[in-house]
């Protein structure tokens, strides 16, 4: 065993063996020798998304990939843009702001999290619903195997499909298929208006039923959330309205993004189809609309939290998955992407009965008959962090994808154990 | 594969199906020698017709144990030899799977079979508020199937993305003859997403036998224009400007004088036959945003120099419009006996270089060359006339072609946008691809079919032809 090597969780950035590449031949170069020393491989952007994972199966040598962050070709009239992936997310954001562009994505800790980590971790938020995640908007990348051998997948134009789609297979891969180390990413304009609308819940059944409005509304909203619990008590923009409304209840969150006609509009039809469906009032967060969508972004940020779950299903069971969580723990706070289909709940204690008497029993099969999973994204305990527990049961698409990465890295070099694959891979 | 292979598989398919859904005779396999792409022609040695994934299974099987290759089929729309069967085998036609299983608009997908063709769910889908956004212009005749394995575009895709932005899960059959269903109905399926991973594959990585797709909320309205341009490249500039201005167009085509006088010819709508270009520009969207848009758009165009800009007075003046645009292939027959679409990219702003180009090369082998195609993507579809009869004219439109081609590539795109590689493009797979992408691109495929007895010798080149110059498109492969 290698003294100081790097074990990637939470108390592990003091590692010595770690190495910090500033260009792709140095990244190749790291590989390399850890490929000739059987060395494991832990590829870290701004660390935000280690809690996320199987516990690694040994110790191994940590490539921190944040000092690769040059701008490739910023062709801005293309409408898209060609990065190191060590830049951090902010870095770019700023940049492509000063053309009213994004990538609109929700990242937490944009100012840490790299595009690479961005990338391998799938991160997405509250405008999933407007605009999709990841694998909308990422049309090339280049990787490093675990033999240190370059490769790359679709190119920078934003319609593409020669070869295979090496994108979509590296976007939330958790760094197990390659080291990504440029990325080439399709932009969007920034909408000139952009506000958030809220009401309270009083029960779960209005909840559904001003979801299943939405779904028919003429209104095109680029976020369906809903938020409760104490996490969100002093949240910007939401302060008056938790004032009037028991802890108990939710509330419903709208974002509204466009011209200023269109939000002008929906904002108007919005307020009458919520007193139609009988809403005694709601609230409309303009001036502090940018402090709250960036709550909504750092909601699942993994600080002192015991437990952080993340429940997919299809959207029309999302009320049902939430009572289930506040069964199992009162005091949890939820932030459910409602239009999408998943719930991020934030629970208040890890279980005493540990998780697979708990998370297992009753809500992986409530998930599954609901078309979706239950995944842990952070367990500082580091308690139950089984497979099973984790990734929310076996199903047979672990083989294919288990095949999949030994094809990629067969002596399981890249971030061993920590993803879904069987065997330990 | 030898003929005692193929004869040892028959008795088992017909026992497996019955006599009437497998064809073994010299005319019945006619039909299925060749794809859109109609330079390439090889007859499969047996045609199925499975109506279930349990049937594809079997049918895997049993091709594997007389050691016979297989491969799908849809409609046979691909215009680059997508369906065509390199060194015969079986060919599993996948129109009998043809049911629209689930419409779920509360949590807006349906799952449909692999056969049902693109336009039977825009019409199943009618009256919901919900439509499936891909509609590439054959979507009257290919399938969904065929529209996942290619990872097939349209005119919408500048908004609303490609068929992989829309498809949220896949079941199907491994060439071992196993079914898998990766992704479904709900979001974020733990793992790698072998979903997207799939869609554009070509039939190389699984048979799809049920395909979970997103539904999009109908546009409230929409504002269709039509510029008229005197010059190609202020058509062009046009584009760049619209984009830059931070508007997505729902459609941004662009047809050139060849295709506005066949299309003329054909449908009488009343496109200037002088104009050297017409934008067809649609916005879509709230009411509330569009007649700012459409006015914006109008002023840029003017601005860029366009002679007038039209706009569809009505519903119905809008479906004359995309009757036009839908069906441009069709009036093409009345230009030429045979034509040749080919199928690049490059980034938008060098679209004004890029068709400059093209009327070169057009120019320098004496074909004429007309273009329709999606200008808002930078994804070009020029269109080289030919007579197929004449040898001569064969070679020059494939050289033509491939110029066009690595003019494409020097301008830093691709030479596919939504066609796919098939047999077609083989031989640029090395231009675009390095050796070391070309081996990962070999061992992903691996994964799924190690033997590569699904669709042999499609989309990668195979061992050893690397390098080699390409007298005749596939024509290697096919042997």
């Amino acid at each position: 065993m290698v003294d100081n090597a790097f074990y990637p969780m939470h108390d592990s950035h003091n590692s010595s063996d770690s190495r910090e590449p500033t260009t792709l031949d140095e990244v190749v170069a790291a590989i390399k020798s850890c490929h000739e020393s059987d060395s494991a491989i832990y590829p870290v952007g701004g660390g935000t998304g280690l809690a996320y994972g199987t516990p690694p199966a040994r110790e191994g040598v940590r490539i921190d990939l944040k000092h690769l962050n040059r701008l490739i070709d910023y062709p801005s009239r293309d409408m898209t843009v060609t990065v190191e992936a060590g830049m951090t997310f902010q870095s770019l954001a700023d940049l492509l702001k000063t053309n009213q562009q994004q990538i609109p994505l929700d990242v937490p800790q944009p100012d840490q999290a790299t595009l690479g980590g961005v990338i391998a971790t799938n991160v997405s938020g509250a405008r999933r619903y407007g605009y999709g995640t990841m694998r909308d908007y990422l049309i090339g990348v280049q990787a490093v195997d675990a033999r240190g051998d370059l490769f790359k997948g679709g190119g920078r134009v934003v319609k593409n499909v020669a070869g295979y789609d090496f994108c979509k297979l590296l976007t939330g891969s958790l760094g197990t298929l390659g080291i990504i180390t440029q990325a080439t990413f399709k932009l969007k304009p920034i909408s000139r208006t952009s506000i958030l609308m809220a009401c309270p819940l009083a029960d779960w059944e209005l909840a559904d039923r001003l979801l299943e409005r939405t779904v028919h509304s003429e209104t095109t909203p680029t976020a369906v959330e809903i938020v409760c619990g104490g996490a969100w008590r002093e949240t910007p923009g939401l302060q008056l309205l938790w004032e009037r409304t028991s802890p108990a209840e939710g509330l419903l969150i709208l974002g509204l993004e466009g011209t200023d006609e269109e939000v002008a509009w929906m904002r108007a039809r919005i307020r009458r189809e919520w007193k139609d469906a009988g809403v005694p009032w709601s609230e409309e967060i303009t001036d502090q609309a940018p402090d709250l969508w960036r709550s909504l972004a750092q909601f699942q940020v993994d600080d002192e939290c015991p437990l952080i779950l993340k429940i997919s299903c299809v959207p029309s069971a999302v009320t049902t998955l939430a009572q289930s969580v506040l069964q199992l723990d009162a005091d949890c706070s939820l932030q459910i992407h409602a239009g999408d289909g998943v719930l991020v709940a934030r629970m208040s204690e890890f279980p005493e009965a540990g998780l697979a008497k708990t998370v297992l029993a009753s809500l992986v099969p409530l998930a599954n008959q609901n078309g979706g999973n239950v995944v842990v994204l952070s367990n500082p305990s580091g308690r139950d962090m089984t497979h099973q527990s984790v990734w929310g049961g076996i199903g047979t698409r672990f083989d294919v994808m288990t095949r999949v990465k030994q094809q990629f890295d067969p002596d399981g070099r890249l971030n061993p154990g920590r993803f879904v694959y069987l065997g330990g891979l | 594969m030898t003929t005692e292979a193929i004869l040892s598989a028959l008795p088992p398919l017909r026992e497996l199906l019955g006599v009437e859904r497998v064809l073994s005779a010299a005319s019945d396999l006619m039909v299925y020698e060749c794809d859109g792409f109609v330079i390439e022609k090889n007859s499969p040695d047996i045609v199925v017709f499975p109506e279930s994934a349990e049937d594809v299974a079997e049918i895997v099987k049993i091709c594997r144990g007389a050691e016979v290759s297989f491969i799908p089929r849809g409609a046979g729309t691909s215009l680059a030899g997508g369906c065509l069967p390199i060194g015969g085998g079986v060919m599993i036609v996948m129109t009998r799977m043809k049911q629209i299983l689930e419409i779920n608009i509360r949590d807006r997908y349906a799952v449909v079979e692999p056969g049902v063709v693109n336009v039977w769910l825009t019409q199943a889908l009618k009256g919901t508020g919900y439509h499936y956004a891909p509609d590439p212009s054959s979507q009257g005749a290919c399938t969904i199937g065929g529209n996942v394995a290619t990872n097939s575009g349209g005119p919408h895709t500048l908004k609303y993305g490609v068929t992989v932005n829309h498809v949220l899960g896949l079941e199907g059959v491994m060439a071992d003859g196993s079914i898998v269903r990766f992704g479904g109905p709900a979001p974020d399926p733990p793992g790698l997403d072998l979903t997207g991973s799939v869609v554009g594959s070509e039939g190389t990585l699984l048979i799809v036998t049920k395909v979970w797709v997103r539904l999009t909320r109908d546009p409230q309205g929409c504002r269709t224009l039509l510029g008229v341009f005197d010059a190609v490249e202020d058509a062009a500039n046009s584009i760049s400007e619209i984009i830059a201005a931070g508007i997505v167009p729902a459609a941004l085509e662009m047809m050139d004088n060849g295709i506005i006088q066949a299309l003329e010819q054909a449908f009488q709508f009343g496109f200037p036959l002088d104009a050297q270009a017409v934008l067809l520009i649609e916005v879509d969207g709230l009411q509330a945003g569009l007649d700012t848009q459409r006015d914006e758009i109008i002023q840029l165009c003017e601005q860029c120099g366009a002679r007038e800009v039209r706009i569809a007075a009505d519903e119905r003046e809008r479906m004359k419009i995309w009757k036009c645009r839908k069906q441009a292939f069709g009036a093409i027959g009345r230009l030429s006996p045979s034509f040749c679409t080919q199928d690049g990219v490059v980034p938008r702003t060098k679209l004004p270089h890029l068709l400059g180009r093209i009327a070169e090369i057009g120019e320098k082998y004496g074909i004429q060359i007309v273009n329709i195609f999606h200008a808002g993507d930078g994804n070009v579809h020029p269109i080289l006339l030919f007579d197929e009869r004449e040898p001569e004219q064969v070679r020059k439109v494939l050289d033509a072609s491939w110029e066009i081609l690595d003019e494409c590539l020097d301008c830093g795109g691709s030479v596919t946008g939504e066609h796919g590689i098939g047999i077609e493009k083989l031989s640029f797979m090395n231009k675009m691809f390095t050796t070391t992408d070309l081996a990962t691109m070999g061992r992903f495929r691996d994964a799924f079919n190690p033997d590569n007895v699904l669709s042999p010798d499609k989309m990668l080149p195979t061992a050893g032809a690397c390098g080699a110059e390409q007298i005749h498109p596939g024509r290697r492969a096919a042997l």
